[in-house]
């Protein structure tokens, strides 16, 4: 009795879950009329049609932007904090504790306090509607410096460093060839983040980018209205393929991605 | 004191080249354009002609003269009172009923993730359609079962706009909570449960007992942390009103959607450009922010004794 209940309420939560995705999915494969003519749970016939018709606009080119934009900041971000996590976590000196503390403080300040200085800077910098300040902005992810102090304490023994030390390694050399190997797993959990994050955010890409060939995933989605006016299932079809590869990434690195998302809350 | 013998001979540049590019970066994109928006915050600029120092006249016009700025406040903490409290109950719910599966734990945790991995705009999207008076799914929905006989106006009354952007934040952050408590429920040591089923305790009454004020750290962490985002919500409400039907509009019905955000942001950048002003928009909301995450931190920490 328990258990039927346990599993109802499990189970109906998780086709609520769903549910929105499916009709997504489901719209995307109809024609625009056929949409409203009834619920549409059953898969139609026009999937190829509407990708034909979202794939004449510059969905491709957008697509490679926000590829471009998350990888990079993925590389920048993973290699910053890892440094600065190897600096605080394995080395004693006399900034240590003032940089651990200046992180945490970091982590507490919402990028948008700082968004219309960033802006007027950028423009002087003359990278305004280039796709460098939504790149830059990830090479300083105080989250991930932080996660990462954490994950170097906890992984990578002294006595490695220590030994490689002696045997006349040098310091750039340690942390590349024996620091690095060692937090693989956090630099996988640490970059599928900063994936995920970077690739989702709408705000910054917003303000900053006007010029449709810049244009990333998020900027190009909320555009959909404008670019195909009447045709909503061509809509939805964009829609699924701006959303659902992400969600693929995701189910096939599952593991690591929960993991590092729960690891500052377990311990904290 | 191994660690200081170990380390005692290299008081050497490498810490300090290894921290460098990190703090360099976050000097050059992160201080100095908040340093710098608070310099704006002072004075009268619309980003293009010359900048008038005007003290603190932006703030006290934001306090005393912007009704829309008390309003957008006023939005936000509804929308987080209105969503936080599901989320969490419904949050501990689920991870509790999830643990104690025997099977299909990680599955029922993937797909209630999926949400939370979803771009927000493209949940903005999908909503706006899903509750569209007209063509909406769940309009139809609601008919076809008989439980309403005329559609309603989701997305035109200042009420039912503000219960589907709490359903949305809730739908999308639902599975996160979620695996955060699971990820707690998992931490707790076995021989807590055992000791406590030696005393006679059961179910309903470990859980109430146990595992509730055992994962007391994890429910503050989770409503710090909700009430810093959540006073900072922008993409959900912007993208439900922000361009299904072609046609943007801001702030929803009476202004009942407008979150500070999207004021700041509508103010400085799209109906707007008034610069001096928004970056005071910006900072008024950091100070609130602050207080906020102090007061939620004590009201949630401090109830009760803890251990």
């Amino acid at each position: 009795m328990k258990k039927t209940f346990v599993w109802i309420f499990l189970t109906v939560i998780s086709l609520i879950s769903l549910l929105p995705f499916y009709l997504m999915i489901m719209m995307s494969t109809y024609v625009t009329e056929d949409i409203f003519k009834g619920l549409p749970f059953l898969p139609g016939d026009f999937l190829l049609e509407n990708l034909k018709t979202v794939f004449k606009g510059n969905f491709i080119q957008v697509y490679v932007n926000s590829i471009l934009v998350s990888v990079s900041a993925v590389v920048l971000s993973v290699i910053t904090s890892s440094l600065i996590g190897y600096a605080i976590a394995k080395f004693q000196f006399r900034l240590k504790n003032f940089l651990n503390y200046f992180i945490i403080v970091t982590m507490m300040v919402p990028t948008q306090v700082g968004l219309i200085g960033y802006i007027i800077e950028m423009r002087h910098l003359g990278l305004g509607n280039t796709l460098w300040p939504i790149i830059l902005i990830w090479m300083a992810f105080p989250f991930g410096a932080f996660f990462m102090v954490q994950f170097v304490k906890d992984t990578v023994p002294n006595e490695i460093i220590e030994c490689a030390r002696i045997d006349g390694c040098s310091e750039p050399g340690i942390f590349f060839r024996i620091v690095m190997p060692l937090i693989k797993p956090g630099l996988a959990t640490l970059a599928t983040l900063v994936f995920l994050w970077s690739w989702n955010n709408y705000l910054l890409p917003l303000v900053t980018i006007n010029n449709q060939s810049m244009f990333t995933v998020p900027i190009y989605v909320s555009n959909l209205g404008i670019v195909h006016r009447t045709d909503y299932a061509a809509r939805m079809a964009a829609l699924a393929i701006a959303t659902v590869p992400v969600l693929i990434v995701f189910l096939l690195g599952s593991r690591t991605f929960i993991k590092g998302i729960t690891a500052g809350a377990v311990k904290g | 004191m191994r660690r200081g013998k170990l380390f005692r001979n290299q008081a050497t540049v490498w810490p300090y080249l290894f921290a460098l590019p990190f703090v360099l970066a976050y000097a050059v994109f992160q201080l100095f354009p908040v340093g710098y928006s608070f310099v704006l915050s002072l004075h009268d600029w619309n980003g293009i002609g010359e900048k008038t120092f005007i003290g603190l006249r932006n703030y006290v016009d934001l306090f005393t003269k912007d009704p829309l700025f008390y309003k957008s406040l006023f939005n936000t903490i509804i929308l987080m009172l209105m969503s936080l409290p599901v989320m969490i109950i419904l949050g501990l719910l689920m991870a509790y009923m999830t643990f104690n599966l025997l099977k299909g734990r990680r599955f029922v945790q993937t797909v209630n993730f999926l949400p939370y991995i979803t771009t927000p705009v493209a949940i903005g999207f999908l909503f706006s359609f899903m509750f569209d008076w007209q063509t909406g799914t769940v309009n139809e929905l609601l008919v076809r079962l008989g439980w309403t006989e005329e559609k309603i106006y989701w997305l035109q009354d200042p009420f039912t706009s503000r219960i589907v952007i709490a359903l949305m934040i809730v739908w999308r952050n639902l599975g996160y909570f979620m695996t955060i408590y699971l990820a707690g429920m998992t931490a707790i040591p076995q021989d807590v449960y055992e000791a406590a089923k030696m005393d006679g305790s059961t179910g309903f009454h470990t859980f109430r007992k146990i595992t509730m004020p055992l994962l007391r750290n994890i429910t503050v962490f989770l409503v710090v942390t909700s009430v810093i985002n959540g006073l900072q919500l922008f993409d959900e409400p912007k993208l439900l009103y922000g361009g299904w039907s072609g046609s943007a509009q801001v702030g929803g019905p009476e202004n009942a959607a407008l979150t500070v955000i999207w004021k700041f942001v509508d103010d400085s950048f799209i109906s707007n450009t008034q610069f001096g002003y928004g970056s005071a928009i910006a900072y008024a909301l950091f100070m609130i922010i602050i207080v906020f995450s102090i007061a939620s931190y004590r009201l949630t920490s401090g109830k009760g004794d803890r251990t």
